[in-house]
């Protein structure tokens, strides 16, 4: 049987150099662009025809940027708006990545921890240069939760620096984990069902299928946690404690 | 596609957050503690030990607080 955690590797396919820098193409690089251009040709498509009776594709990329709005409006509250180009793009992005990994012989683009990877410290980074901006130093005040009795400090300090500190990390391996799960569940059991022949294999055939319709759902809310966690923590740096008002 | 407010997907996306929230925490904690023992003080294990019940502390608090949003 194959090993299942084959079809993660990537090969070069060009070989490119830049000024020394290797930027060679795999198989990855060419699927995001794949994503990028499926997302903006939906997108432009969807947003150019502006009826009052939407076509389908306006009414499915109406629905998108409706959904996004939702999330943010929750999240942050009415000023968070000027994050949504932000936040729309990582949620299309990750979204279309996830499900274009479902259709068999494609790739999952966020089952590379470097790509989650690169987008949690995106994010995280942004929340901290953001929260600096607005609050200057007393932003180091997210590490004293409200109502810290002053002999508790030294203990809370570090538990809320770790807790702090665990965030691009849970978010960026919360989205590849899932993906590389699913998917080395999908290799394992399509390679049974490969290996059991007509007599068995139809069961583990089966199960494959069934597993392929949970990775749609998986697809989705994951792309809308990593997008919810996106808001919750830039919201944390522009409300600073101010968090209890504005969750819903 | 639903809205976001619709509660399944509130539901669902709250509770898988808080296992990797758990394990992220108790990670950084001994992570943080490790380099601690090995690269600063050389106190092992005790730097490790600590990291890791601040860390699993911290990833208490955070589930703690995620499902504080929850209301």
């Amino acid at each position: 049987m194959e090993n299942p955690l084959h079809p993660f590797e990537l090969h070069q396919l060009v070989h490119l150099s830049l000024f020394g820098l290797d930027i060679s193409l795999n198989k990855a690089v060419l699927i995001m662009w794949v994503v990028v251009g499926l997302a903006a040709t939906l997108l432009v498509l969807g947003g150019t025809s502006r009826r009052l009776v939407p076509t389908k594709l306006q009414s499915l990329a109406e629905m998108l940027v409706e959904f996004i709005r939702g999330i943010i409006l929750d999240t942050m509250g009415q000023d968070g708006l000027k994050f949504f180009p932000l936040v729309g793009t990582l949620f299309v992005f990750i979204l279309f990545s996830n499900l274009l990994g479902l259709i068999p012989g494609s790739y999952t683009v966020t089952s590379q921890i470097v790509v989650t990877g690169v987008f949690a410290l995106m994010v995280y980074g942004l929340s901290l240069v953001l929260g600096f901006l607005l609050h200057g130093i007393k932003f180091l005040g997210i590490l004293v939760p409200p109502g810290t009795p002053g002999w508790l400090l030294p203990l809370m300090m570090p538990i809320e620096l770790i807790s702090q500190l665990a965030r691009p990390i849970s978010l960026a391996v919360r989205l590849f984990a899932n993906m590389t799960a699913g998917h080395v569940i999908l290799g394992v059991l399509f390679g049974l069902a490969i290996t059991g022949g007509v007599l068995i294999g139809w069961l583990p055939f089966a199960f494959t299928i069934a597993m392929n319709a949970l990775e749609v759902g998986i697809a989705f809310i994951q792309a809308y946690i990593f997008t919810v966690l996106t808001c919750v923590y830039l919201g944390d740096a522009m409300h600073l404690h101010g968090h209890e008002e504005h969750a819903h | 596609m639903p809205p976001s407010t619709d509660p399944i997907y509130t539901g669902l996306g709250q509770a898988v957050r808080i296992g990797t929230d758990l394990l992220a925490s108790l990670v950084v904690g001994g992570g943080l503690g490790w380099v601690a023992d090995t690269y600063l003080f050389a106190s092992e294990p005790w730097g490790m030990v600590a990291g890791l019940i601040l860390g699993l502390a911290a990833g208490i608090r955070n589930a703690y607080r995620s499902a504080q949003r929850w209301k």
